[in-house]
Parts: structure tokens; sequence; C-alpha cells
């Protein structure tokens, strides 16, 4: 089974070795065949030989099926990021990173944080870079970017260190013997549901769906979804982050005001006002 | 949350993808040489670690992997913040975004 990922990972590094930017001619295409084809041998492999029967599974087979697509798409996408030759279009790419990622967040019950992920890296990180590059971007012939933008700086040794972590991280992740698999710890399941709303949720006001609607049908729909003794993702993250984490919530609140004031410091330009004019009596 | 914990195996396939973006941000870090690439791929850094720590999240069915995703994003939004505003003091000085104009800074 390493093995089988261990040459994955070299040909995986020769892949993106190829696409770098660098000067002269540079067998792009042919690292992106490489490397797709690389990507698509290694999920066939897992998928026939790496996933658990569907009686012992912990997803649906479709959310599996997902999870492969925004794996691949955030994977490809971060390969064009790193590659390509116009920051402007690296952040773009790095968008389709981020909605990938929020998609694989989805398939793993993460829905309050995928919804957070897109509107703060997203909305805001994003927005911020593309703000920097137009403000840094040299006027001048669009055809020819600036040196420092075709010419990537030692990719041949930052490939081969970043794959052999990768070796050594896969080599972790994808254990041999059976007795070496990862189990879920029982002790770290988190408090049910039912014991939240009882224990600490004691005035959560139950939804009267009568309030909501007169139409019978439309109430029998509400109350198929609505379950009263469940909480949604939202509401176990809250009470986790406000009830486990108070401190941490305050520190990221100082963090923030921080790099607020200092970001403004650093970037404010200094002008003199203008001098008066003198007046000779 | 749901009652039936991921699977071991199918951890390893979500563990796989956040490792492969962690990397490929490292070798972006270590090979741009555009200032502003660089901090968008220590960015992706952290994409790769949100889907790791969401994906161990799932697997011990414990919401505080998800709770720390949210100071992850906490921690990129004060980073973007602050090293944007440093590279445009950087570009005022030199005119250039290339990280090798300051290499003087090695010592």
């Amino acid at each position: 089974m390493p093995y089988f990922l261990y040459i994955a990972s070299v040909l995986g590094a020769v892949a993106v070795w190829m696409m770098m930017p660098r000067h002269g001619y540079s067998p792009r295409k042919l690292g992106a065949v490489v490397g797709a084809m690389t990507l698509g041998a290694m999920w066939l492999y897992l998928a026939r030989h790496h996933l658990p029967p569907s009686d012992e599974a912990g997803l649906s087979q479709p959310a599996m099926a997902y999870s492969y697509v925004f794996s691949a798409l955030a994977i490809g996408a971060a390969i064009r990021v790193i590659t390509h030759q116009k920051p402007v279009y690296a952040a773009l790419w790095f968008v389709m990173v981020v909605l990938s990622t929020a998609g694989l967040l989805l398939v793993l019950n993460a829905e309050f944080m995928a919804a957070a992920l897109v509107i703060i890296y997203g909305g805001a990180i994003l927005v911020t870079y593309v703000f920097v590059i137009m403000l840094a971007s040299q006027a001048g012939d669009p055809a020819d970017a600036p040196e420092y933008d075709r010419v990537a700086r030692e990719p041949a040794a930052a490939v081969a260190v970043g794959f052999l972590l990768l070796a050594v991280l896969l080599s972790a992740a994808f254990p041999t013997e059976p007795h070496q698999l990862l189990r879920p710890n029982p002790e770290a399941r988190g408090p049910s549901d039912a014991f939240i709303i009882e224990q600490y949720l004691t005035d959560r006001p139950a939804q009267r769906l009568e309030e909501l609607t007169d139409d019978p049908q439309q109430l029998r729909q509400l109350a198929a979804i609505e379950s009263p003794g469940a909480l949604d993702n939202a509401e176990r993250v809250g009470f986790d982050l406000f009830h486990n984490h108070p401190l941490g919530l305050e520190l990221a609140g100082v963090i923030l005001l921080v790099s607020l004031v200092g970001a403004v410091v650093i970037a404010r330009v200094r002008t003199e006002p203008p001098q008066p004019p003198e007046v000779s009596p | 949350m749901p009652d039936t914990p991921l699977h071991s195996l199918e951890l390893s396939h979500f563990l796989l993808t956040g490792a492969v973006l962690f990397v490929i941000g490292m070798i972006g870090f270590l090979s741009r040489r555009n200032l502003i690439i660089i901090f968008l791929c220590t960015e992706m850094m952290f994409q790769g670690v949100v889907v790791t720590l969401a994906a161990f999240s799932r697997f011990h069915l414990n919401d505080t992997g998800q709770t720390f995703v949210i100071f992850v994003l906490t921690i990129a939004a004060a980073e973007a913040a602050l090293a944007l505003g440093l590279v445009v003091l950087l570009f005022r000085r030199r005119h250039t975004l290339d990280a090798q104009a300051w290499s003087e800074l090695r010592g």
C-alpha cells in the first residue's frame, strides 16, 4: 500500500516541477497530464482497495463521490495558484480552492464552517488580496509579466522538500497493518444533543410550529424537518465555542484588535501639513 | 451531529487532501518570488489544516475541531491584514514586489 503512495508522490513531484514557471520552454501541458493521471490513478486505487465495506462506512457512497470531486477541484486549483504567472489569476484560482474546501466541509457535516469559510475567505480576505494586487501592480505592457512572476526560485529543491514531507504524512495517514488503524476515541465524543438541551439550554424555547403557519400541509412539512430534541451544526459549534473555549474567544478578539491597529500603523503614509504662508509685517 | 463516526479508512482520504493542499502551499511559499503570492500560499496551507481539523472533528464526533477552524480563520484574517499592510509598505520603498529585493535582510 504505501509503495503505491510513494510512487504517486514522486510522479506528483515531477508533475508540479514541470508546471512551475521558468526561463525558456516550460513543459506545462505535459506536467498537467502527468499530474492528472497520477491523481486519477491514485484515487482509483484507493477507492478500490482503501474504502470500508458499505455497512461499516460512516459516509454514504454519494458523499464519498462528492469528496473526490471537491478534492480534485481543490488540488487542481491549488496547483494553478502556485504555477500561474499573473497574481490576479492566482488569487481567483485561490477562490476556487476555498469553494472546494467549503464543499469538503459540507461533506463532513460542518455546514456552519463551510458558510463561514466562503464568507470570510472568499469574501473578505480575497477582496483584500485583490485590492493589494491592483495597488501594487506595475503599469506597463500587460503582455509581459515582471521577471519575478515569470521565474520561480529553486523549484526543484522546493518540490523535493515538499513531496518528501507529503510522503511522510501519507505514510502516517495510510497505515499498512490493520492494528495501526486510527480508532475514534469514545471519551473524546462530544455530549449528546439531548444532554446539552437538558443541562444547559433549559430555557431554549421550543419552536411552536402553529405560530408559523396555518396551512396544515406546510405544518406537516415543517414538523418533518424540525426535531425539537436535536441541535443543528451551528448550535453545537456555538455551544462548544462559548462553553469550552471562552478564553480563546477573548484572545481571538484581542488578536483581531491588535492586527487592526497594526495594519493602520504600518500602511499609514506620513504627509506633512502644508505650511501657512509667512505674512511679513 | 451525525451518529456514526467517519470510518478510519475514509478519514485517510480527507487527510490526503489536507496534506496535499498544505504541501502545495509550502512549495509555493518556498519557490515563488512575488510577495503577494507568498502570502496567498500561506492561506492555502491554512486550507489544508482546515480540512484536516474538520475531518478529525467528524472522526471523533467532537465539535472542538470545528471550533478550532474558527480560530484558524481569525488568525488568517489578522495575518492577511498585517501581511498585506507590510507588502504595501515594502512596495512603496522599492517599487517592486520581488522578495529578493530585500535579500540583504538575511544579514
